[in-house]
């Protein structure tokens, strides 16, 4: 895997993209036509990856910016006759999310979701001039499953940067997380969304629990630690609560 | 249009269990504050304040006006405060929210009507000229805190500031430009530091340097001034739930101590600053003040 450093407007030229039609430009690059030139449109890290064929832009504190497939944990703000209107992030227009857009949801038994309820959604269309739409269930098998989406009940959101987001939501394992794993009892549930929330829930351990794991993730990710700095924390936390 | 992010009903709910189980999302207790770093800039007057997450920068300037008609021997003394998109989706230029007046008005209350700065000791010629001195400040960063955070910046860039020297013959005001003459420090006659107390459960726990989503968990508020002598500037407790005598008291008593500790931080940066720019140990000379 390859990177360096590109600028908003850079062209990625050099690489090896093919030449292909279908090509869809990935988080953090932008192509006006099929023809033109691809440009970066963040300032950060050019990762290329030529097995897959695929190369993006990251940058671990840019604003989220929705991309369709992304799953976000987005507030309900208020509903409308057939839709629920939804804040993913306080800086883009709201997001519509259909009220029949749920598992087994019908006129008479989709949810009742009041102001400021979370929903843990993935973005089904994210094109420009118009609303982005969510949904909590997969087009094609009417099922929430596997990403378990749906209203959220319980447990707390924490705010990370969306660059710790990615992560947690790419198959890399992160440190921090399986240490907390084997320390808590019980375990815990995580839930990630792309726009810089994490939803934790800890049933054994209740409050404290949580507590430790939200606390865990956000200094791993403000203080940019190491693994074994990682593992120094979580030791840290969990004596601290008395849980271990 | 933007707005802020409001708290969700399950991160309410969290904050409030949590705190009645004495644990705040960050690790602190309760009459802990964040870390508080204060830092100045090259220029005499400019200084930087980072508590938590929450970045506050503020800058005085000094010019020579006209002293209003009824108040012929003191000088001016303005704060401006200025809150822009920059520092959360919640602010917007142009149009002030209600946050922005409190803000405003609390400052105004405990520096400016304090009389933390002796405006008589601005004036040149008594109905003529005297100078106007103006502090701008500028939220970069919002989580919380915003009061006390400005208002630790602004003591500390008054205390940081040096205005041009002047000479008076007659008529005449000369005024001498930095490298003339060494600059005079403003005379301030105390040092008033703002502590914002937060109220839950009914004012039954109370939280010290609230964070964001804490603010927004709150049931109410309470900004105490105070300086470093114990002597108390202002109250503001605009609305929000009421609270028991008792826990006022032990409020106040925290304002003593918190106050002691800031300030003493302010002196401690201003003496680093102070040993920084003294190059060769000239500033001494330099100056044309008497010793107190």
């Amino acid at each position: 895997m390859a990177s360096n450093l590109v600028f908003p407007g850079d062209a990625i030229a050099g690489v090896n993209i093919p030449a292909s039609k279908s090509l869809h430009p990935a988080s953090g690059l932008y192509r006006e036509s099929s023809s033109a030139p691809i440009l970066s449109t963040l300032a950060g890290k050019l990762e290329q990856n030529p097995k897959k064929k695929t190369a993006n832009v990251t940058a671990p504190n840019a604003r989220y910016i929705p991309r369709v497939g992304d799953l976000v944990i987005a507030s309900v703000q208020r509903s409308s006759m057939d839709f629920f209107h939804l804040s993913i992030c306080p800086h883009i227009p709201q997001a519509i999310l259909p009220q029949l857009a749920f598992e087994g949801a019908s006129k008479k038994t989709r949810p009742q979701l009041k102001t400021n309820d979370l929903v843990y959604a993935k973005v089904l269309s994210a094109s420009k001039n118009m609303e982005v739409e969510l949904t909590c269930v997969d087009p094609s098998t009417g099922k929430s499953e596997p990403e378990g989406l749906g209203p959220i009940t319980g447990g707390m959101v924490f705010d990370i940067s969306t660059g710790l987001a990615a992560r947690l939501l790419s198959s890399q394992s992160i440190a921090v997380l399986e240490e907390l794993g084997e320390k808590l009892a019980g375990g815990f549930e995580v839930a990630v969304g792309k726009n810089g929330k994490v939803w934790v829930d800890c049933p054994e351990s209740g409050i404290k629990g949580i507590y430790a794991v939200g606390r865990c993730l956000q200094e791993t990710d403000c203080g940019k630690l190491q693994q074994s700095e990682q593992q120094k924390l979580v030791k840290r936390v969990v004596q601290e609560t008395g849980l271990g | 249009m933007p707005r802020e992010a409001e708290l969700s009903n399950i991160e309410r709910t969290f904050i409030l269990e949590a705190l009645a189980q004495n644990i705040r999302l960050d690790g602190r207790a309760r009459d802990d504050f964040r870390n508080l770093d204060v830092s100045f800039g090259d220029d005499y007057g400019a200084c930087a304040v980072q508590l938590g997450k929450t970045k506050v920068n503020t800058r005085i300037s000094a010019e020579v006006t006209k002293p209003f008609e009824e108040r012929k021997f003191d000088g001016i003394f303005t704060i401006t405060t200025e809150l822009s998109p920059l520092a959360s989706p919640a602010f917007e230029t142009g149009r002030q929210t209600e946050q922005e007046v409190i803000v405003s008005r609390i400052l105004e209350k405990a520096i400016r009507r304090s009389n933390a700065i002796d405006t008589e000791s601005l004036c040149i010629i008594a109905g003529a000229k005297c100078w106007s001195i103006r502090a701008d400040v500028h939220v970069l960063d919002y989580d919380g805190g915003l009061v006390d955070a400005s208002c630790i910046s602004i003591i500390a860039a008054l205390q940081h500031f040096r205005r041009p020297d002047v000479s008076i013959d007659g008529e005449n005001v000369t005024i001498y430009s930095l490298a003339e003459r060494e600059p005079v420090p403003l005379s301030l006659m105390h040092h008033p530091i703002c502590i914002t107390f937060s109220f839950y459960h009914g004012g039954e726990t109370v939280l010290l340097d609230a964070t964001l989503h804490e603010e927004q968990a709150r049931d109410g508020e309470m900004i105490v001034t105070m300086n470093r002598h114990g002597e108390l500037c202002q109250i503001a407790k605009l609305g929000g739930v009421s609270v028991d005598a008792l826990i006022l008291l032990g409020c106040m008593n925290m304002t003593v101590t918190k106050v002691k500790d800031i300030t003493e931080l302010i002196s401690t940066k201003l003496r680093e600053d102070a040993t920084h720019r003294d190059v060769g140990g000239l500033i001494a000379e330099l100056s044309a003040q008497n010793d107190r």
